[in-house]
C-alpha cells in the first residue's frame, strides 16, 4: 500500500492508502473522495477524473498516456501543464506520498 | 456451473409498460436470467452491468447481426470496439466538451430555450413533452452537430426512424423503409453542408470532423452525425420530461431545489430514477461466468442500467424520486469506452439551462393529474406526454 493525498479545490486535504497497481481514480472512488467522479470506470471516455499532479511528483508520475491529451480537452475545469486523468496514473512504490490537487468541477 | 434460469413469462410488452417491478424481482431472485421474449440474458445488478461495460474484451459491442447496420446504412461506432471505435469517437469529442459548450453554445442555447418558452400557450393545458422537451432538444442538437438547416420536425422524425430501425430485431420491412427514407434525406442535407463547414470552420461536430488534420472517412462522419441524431434527441427530451414530472409530483423537493438552486442534483436524480437509455446489449466473446452462472461464448447479455440505478446495494429506496438522497454513482450514462459522449452536453443543456429557465419562467407550473402521464419504453424510456398548467 502507498499513501496518496488528495487536495480538494477548497484546500481540504485527505490522505488515504492505495493498493499498488490501482489507479489514482480507483483509489479515490474506493475511499469516497468525491472530487473525482470517474464515471466511465477508467476507459478514458468521460474526463471526470481530472486532477493536477503536484509539481514535485510530475516526474515520478511520468508523461500523459497515448490519447490522454485528447480527452483532457474535454475536462470541465481549466487545463494546466500538470493536468492528468487520474485513471491513467497507476500506483507504484515510487508514488508513495503522491499529492494530487482536484479541480472544483468534473462535469 | 448452472446456466441462467429461463424466464418464459416476461414479455416485451410488459417491460415496455412498466419494467421496474419486474427488475426489482429479478434483482432479488434471478439477477442473471435468460428472458425468452427478449432472446437475451438480462443482468439487473449494478456491479454486473458495470463489470460488463468495463470489460469490452470479453463483452463486445461489435454485433455483426445488428439491425443498426441497415437502419444507419453504416457500421457505426456504437457497434465497434477498440482503436476504430476510439478514433471515430474522438473525432467529434471536442464538439461535446464542456469548454466548447460554455464558450460557444451556452448563450445560443439560452436564446433557443427562451424562444421556445415564449411560444408556449399561457392558457389551459400544455403538453410540455411535445411542445418543449422534444423540439428544444432537436434545435439544440441541430446546432451542436452543425445541421441547423434541418427543421425540428425533421430531426425528430429522423431520430425516431433511426431508433425504430436499430431496434427492429424482428427484421420487419416497414421500419427499414422509414429509416431508408430518413437516410436519403439526411445524406442529401449532409452533402449540401460539407462545403460550408470546410469554408467556415466552426465548433460544430460536423465542422470539427471534416476539418480535422487526419479526418475520418466521410462515410463515418455521416454515420457519427446520424448516431448523434438517433441518440441525442430522445435522451435529453425524456430526461427533461422525467425531471419535470419528478419535481411536480414532489412539491417539497421542488421547493427545496429552487431554494438551494441545485438543478444539477435534480438532473442527476431524474436520469438515475428513469434512465433514458434503459438497456444495452453486449456479445459474449469467450465462455465466462457472472455471479456463478455460466455465460457461454456467443450469448448476448443485456445490461439493464434502469435496474442498476435502483439497485438496493447502492440506493436506499431507489424506486422513489429523491433529489436529496445520499450520493451514489448511477449508470444512466453507462460506463467503459462507450460511456455516453453527450453526457457533458446533457448536463449543461438540460440540467444547467433548460430546467432552471423553465421553472424561473413558470414558477407556479403544476401537474393537475399525474395519472394522465403515460410512461413507455423498454430500451429507451420516459413519459410520452406531460400535460401541465403553466400558470
Amino acid at each position: 500500500m502507498v499513501k496518496v493525498t488528495y487536495i480538494h479545490a477548497d484546500g481540504r486535504e485527505v490522505t488515504v492508502e492505495g493498493r499498488i497497481g490501482a489507479s489514482v481514480m480507483e483509489t479515490a472512488r474506493a475511499n469516497g473522495i468525491d472530487g473525482i467522479v470517474g464515471e466511465c470506470g477508467g476507459a478514458m471516455a468521460c474526463a471526470t477524473c481530472h486532477c493536477y499532479v503536484d509539481a514535485d511528483w510530475q516526474a515520478a508520475t511520468g508523461p500523459r498516456n497515448d490519447g490522454e491529451d485528447l480527452m483532457l480537452d474535454c475536462t470541465a475545469a481549466e487545463l494546466r501543464d500538470t493536468s492528468r486523468l487520474s485513471c491513467q496514473i497507476r500506483l507504484t512504490p515510487a508514488l508513495d506520498g503522491l499529492r494530487v490537487e482536484l479541480p472544483a468541477e468534473q462535469h | 456451473m448452472p446456466l441462467a434460469p429461463v424466464d418464459r413469462e416476461t414479455t416485451i410488452d410488459t417491460l415496455t409498460l412498466d419494467p421496474y417491478p419486474i427488475y426489482r424481482r429479478m434483482r432479488s431472485e434471478t439477477p442473471v436470467v435468460r428472458v425468452e421474449s427478449v432472446r437475451r440474458t438480462l443482468l439487473t445488478k449494478a456491479a454486473d452491468t458495470k463489470y460488463v461495460k468495463d470489460t469490452p474484451a470479453l463483452f463486445s459491442s461489435d454485433d455483426p447481426e445488428t439491425p443498426m447496420k441497415p437502419a444507419f446504412r453504416a457500421h457505426t461506432l456504437m457497434r465497434k470496439d477498440g482503436k476504430e471505435h476510439m478514433a471515430e469517437r474522438m473525432a467529434m469529442a471536442k464538439a461535446y466538451s464542456p469548454k466548447v459548450i460554455d464558450a460557444h453554445w451556452a448563450p445560443l442555447y439560452r436564446q433557443i430555450v427562451s424562444d421556445y418558452l415564449d411560444r408556449l400557450p399561457r392558457e389551459g393545458m400544455v403538453d410540455l413533452y411535445a411542445d418543449l422537451c422534444a423540439p428544444a432538444a432537436a434545435r439544440i442538437l441541430a446546432h451542436i452537430l452543425g445541421v441547423e438547416e434541418a427543421s425540428d420536425a425533421e430531426m425528430i422524425r429522423w431520430s425516431q426512424a433511426l431508433i425504430d430501425g436499430a431496434g427492429n430485431f424482428g427484421w420487419r420491412p416497414e421500419p427499414f423503409e422509414q429509416s431508408d427514407r430518413a437516410n436519403d434525406e439526411m445524406d442529401a442535407l449532409f452533402d449540401s453542408l460539407v462545403a460550408r463547414h470546410r469554408a467556415e470552420p466552426n465548433p460544430s461536430a460536423f465542422s470539427i470532423m471534416v476539418n480535422a488534420d487526419n479526418p475520418i472517412p466521410m462515410s463515418q462522419v455521416y454515420a457519427n452525425i446520424k448516431i448523434a441524431i438517433g441518440g441525442g434527441i430522445n435522451e435529453p427530451r425524456d430526461a427533461a420530461a422525467t425531471i419535470v414530472y419528478g419535481l411536480l409530483t414532489n412539491p417539497d423537493q421542488f421547493d427545496e431545489v429552487k431554494r438551494q438552486d441545485c438543478w444539477s442534483d435534480a438532473f442527476e436524480e431524474g436520469v438515475r430514477w428513469v434512465a433514458p437509455i434503459q438497456a444495452s446489449s453486449r456479445l459474449v466473446m469467450e465462455d465466462t461466468e457472472i455471479r456463478g452462472i455460466s455465460i457461454p461464448k456467443g450469448d448476448t447479455v443485456m445490461t439493464i442500467q434502469a435496474s442498476a440505478n435502483r439497485d438496493e446495494e447502492l440506493f436506499e429506496d431507489g424506486e422513489a424520486f429523491n433529489v436529496f438522497r445520499a450520493k451514489a454513482p448511477h449508470q444512466a450514462f453507462g460506463s467503459g469506452p462507450h460511456h455516453c459522449a453527450g453526457a457533458h452536453v446533457s448536463r449543461r443543456t438540460v440540467g444547467a439551462i433548460l430546467m432552471p429557465m423553465l421553472f424561473e419562467r413558470f414558477p407556479n407550473m403544476s401537474l393537475p393529474d399525474p395519472d394522465a402521464v403515460l410512461w413507455r419504453g423498454f430500451g429507451f424510456r420516459g413519459p410520452i406526454n406531460l400535460p401541465v398548467r403553466l400558470a
